[in-house]
């Protein structure tokens, strides 16, 4: 009995003596500073830590950085309450979204003066207009990464190359209903953002044909398979292609000339925001153009802002590829939110390709 | 002789095979490259950023607590259970609280996390810390029961009954009769709850929220966003963790007899 209960008093120690423990690396972590802290949240791996760092040193703050893996659990997340995010990343669409459920905090410019190195291109855009909510962080494309070495040195420059019979049961999709439906919608010539039941019906029969050609519809995976020579062609964001590329330097990307989708992850201040000043700061911070190539340079991404751009090693900066030029992005077009309707049924339109038999 | 040896290879590649897939990891623990493809060069890079990460170590704290917390009081509560199963005289109640007891243990993880989540959501605990610790708790009574029931059908009856006539109270009979000897049959329900809360995923995966994590379902998150050679090291540091438990706990159990049989000599 005695050795019984000794043991568990000391199993009881032992427990909250890690209670205590943890409690004091989160009040570390959480609450020094007086209350001066600044809650970023933002993807995985989606910013350079040394930068956090140097906001700290400059201004005081203390920054609790947490991070999600979609843009959904992040709006679930903020519409929830209960959490004190003061800067978000989200993309374009989910932008949208959370301003029709008012989600966000209009940011007020005066106290964004570095917002003038952000190049035009890339500002009033469709999803924001007039950047009332938000200040793009990362831009990208959506294109082919393809194996030349497994294609026989074949190249692919557009979007009905896919259709090609030598490529049967070599190309791994993105699972994403708008991106799939856009590749088709693009190689017949129509926009991405296209509402004819007509034209959609047809970019649908188009996918119907391409299915001898689809190895897998994937998610996040069609990274590490694409690395692997898995298979030799897959569609893709430009931010993984980048990282794809560097696993594997047999690959290669390219934006499709028919056109493609053009995507923005945007910084915005939600509403549960309790560091405004903060957020403003933090947000002017990451626009210095010294300090948005020095991220740009670390999760190597396109960064929309010019200054910044000159600043990166030329071999970065002038590859067409990531940095198309003004004709290749003239192309390029915004996904606009459709409703929720049209929403559906591109996701039906989607479904329906997906169960295609082959 | 013959048949000696190939039951002898049998065992090694038996264990080889079982062994291999953890070696392979934390081999790859150590590698500079990034991937668990193509080997650089030796490096502690990985080890370096698991110790720098702060909410990394936090979520080892947290599932340490909630590890050795739930099954401190799973044992606690699976010991009366069985002691109360005991007494029960009439062998089909007793069977139906057996297989009651049964049924939680082979009933799939998914349907038992589900459910909680539904029950948390009714009565409204906010998922965390308690949630969690509350669900770890339940899962790991019915198996200590079973762990101890054994022990206290093994001890003969006579033995309370002597205790009771050499003018024992109730109280003396448990304390000083019963659960010493039940004492390993304790001990192994609380390493057996311990080692199912540490690795447990499908029920944590439902109840945590609001920031709180334990290890597994932090791991799970992580390998959602690519493989990065961090949950390598950590899985490294973790096995050398439990292997350095269970020569500790061999120890502690060598300790324990020795004196008991120089007693027994004497």
């Amino acid at each position: 009995m005695k050795a019984l209960v000794r043991a568990f008093i000391l199993v009881f120690i032992i427990a909250f003596a890690f209670m205590f423990l943890s409690s004091r690396l989160n009040a570390t972590q959480d609450f020094a500073g007086g209350g001066k802290t600044l809650t970023i949240y933002n993807w995985g791996d989606y910013i350079d830590p040394q930068l956090i760092k140097k906001f700290e040193q400059q201004t005081g703050i203390q920054v609790i950085y947490q991070t999600f893996d979609s843009n959904e659990a992040m709006m679930t997340k903020i519409e929830q309450g209960g959490t004190t995010f003061d800067v978000a990343v989200p993309s374009d669409y989910t932008i949208s979204k959370m301003k029709e459920e008012h989600l966000l905090i209009p940011l007020d410019h005066s106290q964004l003066p570095n917002l003038k190195y952000i190049s035009p291109r890339f500002m009033n855009l469709s999803f924001d207009k007039g950047n009332k909510y938000s200040v793009p962080y990362f831009w990208g494309t959506v294109g082919i990464v393809y194996n030349a070495d497994m294609l026989g040195g074949k190249k692919i420059t557009s979007w009905n190359d896919l259709w090609d019979k030598d490529l049967k049961n070599q190309i791994l999709l993105v699972d994403g209903a708008r991106e799939v439906m856009g590749l088709s919608l693009n190689s017949l010539g129509y926009s991405l953002n296209d509402t004819n039941e007509a034209h959609l019906q047809q970019a649908k029969a188009k996918l119907n044909q391409l299915t001898p050609n689809v190895k897998a519809i994937v998610g996040d995976e069609i990274k590490m398979l694409l690395a692997n020579e898995e298979a030799a062609v897959g569609v893709v964001w430009s931010g993984d292609a980048a990282e794809i590329m560097s696993e594997n330097n047999k690959l290669n990307y390219v934006i499709p000339k028919e056109g493609s989708n053009l995507w923005f992850d945007n910084m915005v201040i939600p509403k549960t925001a309790k560091n405004v000043k903060g957020a403003h700061a933090f947000i002017n911070f990451m626009l210095d153009p010294k300090n948005a190539a020095q991220n740009a340079e670390y999760v190597g991404y396109s960064t929309p802002n010019e200054k910044a751009l000159k600043l990166l090693p030329k071999d970065v900066s002038t590859d067409k590829r990531f940095y198309p030029d003004k004709a290749t992005t003239d192309k390029l077009e915004v996904y606009d939110n459709l409703g929720k309707r049209m929403l559906a049924h591109y996701n039906e339109l989607f479904l329906e390709f997906k169960m295609h038999h082959k | 002789m013959k048949k000696y040896k190939a039951l002898n290879i049998y065992l090694v590649l038996v264990f080889i095979i079982l062994y291999a897939p953890i070696f392979y990891l934390i081999y790859y623990s150590f590698n500079s490259g990034g991937t668990m493809h193509g080997y650089g060069h030796f490096t502690l890079k990985w080890y370096k950023e698991v110790v720098q990460d702060t909410r990394l170590i936090t979520i080892v704290l947290n599932t340490l607590v909630i590890a050795l917390l739930s099954s401190a009081i799973s044992t606690m509560l699976g010991v009366v259970g069985a002691l109360a199963i005991r007494t029960v005289r009439r062998a089909p109640v007793k069977n139906t609280l057996l297989t009651l007891n049964n049924v939680l243990i082979v009933s799939p993880d998914v349907i038992i996390g589900a459910s909680f989540l539904i029950l948390y959501t009714i009565i409204g605990i906010k998922l965390g810390f308690t949630s969690v610790l509350l669900s770890h708790i339940a899962f790991s009574v019915p198996i200590v029961v079973l762990m101890v029931l054994p022990k206290l059908q093994e001890m003969s009856p006579t033995l309370i009954d002597a205790a009771r006539d050499l003018g024992a109270r109730r109280w003396d009979v448990l304390s000083k009769v019963i659960l010493p000897f039940i004492k390993p049959g304790i001990f192994a329900g609380f390493f057996m709850a311990l080692t199912y809360s540490l690795d447990d995923f499908a029920v944590t995966f439902f109840v945590t929220g609001n920031g709180f994590s334990t290890l597994s379902v932090e791991i799970y998150s992580l390998a959602r966003q690519g493989i990065s050679l961090t949950i390598n090291a950590l899985s490294a540091l973790l096995f050398l963790f439990t292997v350095i438990l269970v020569v500790g706990y061999y120890f502690i159990v060598q300790y324990y007899r020795k004196p008991r049989r120089q007693g027994a000599g004497e």
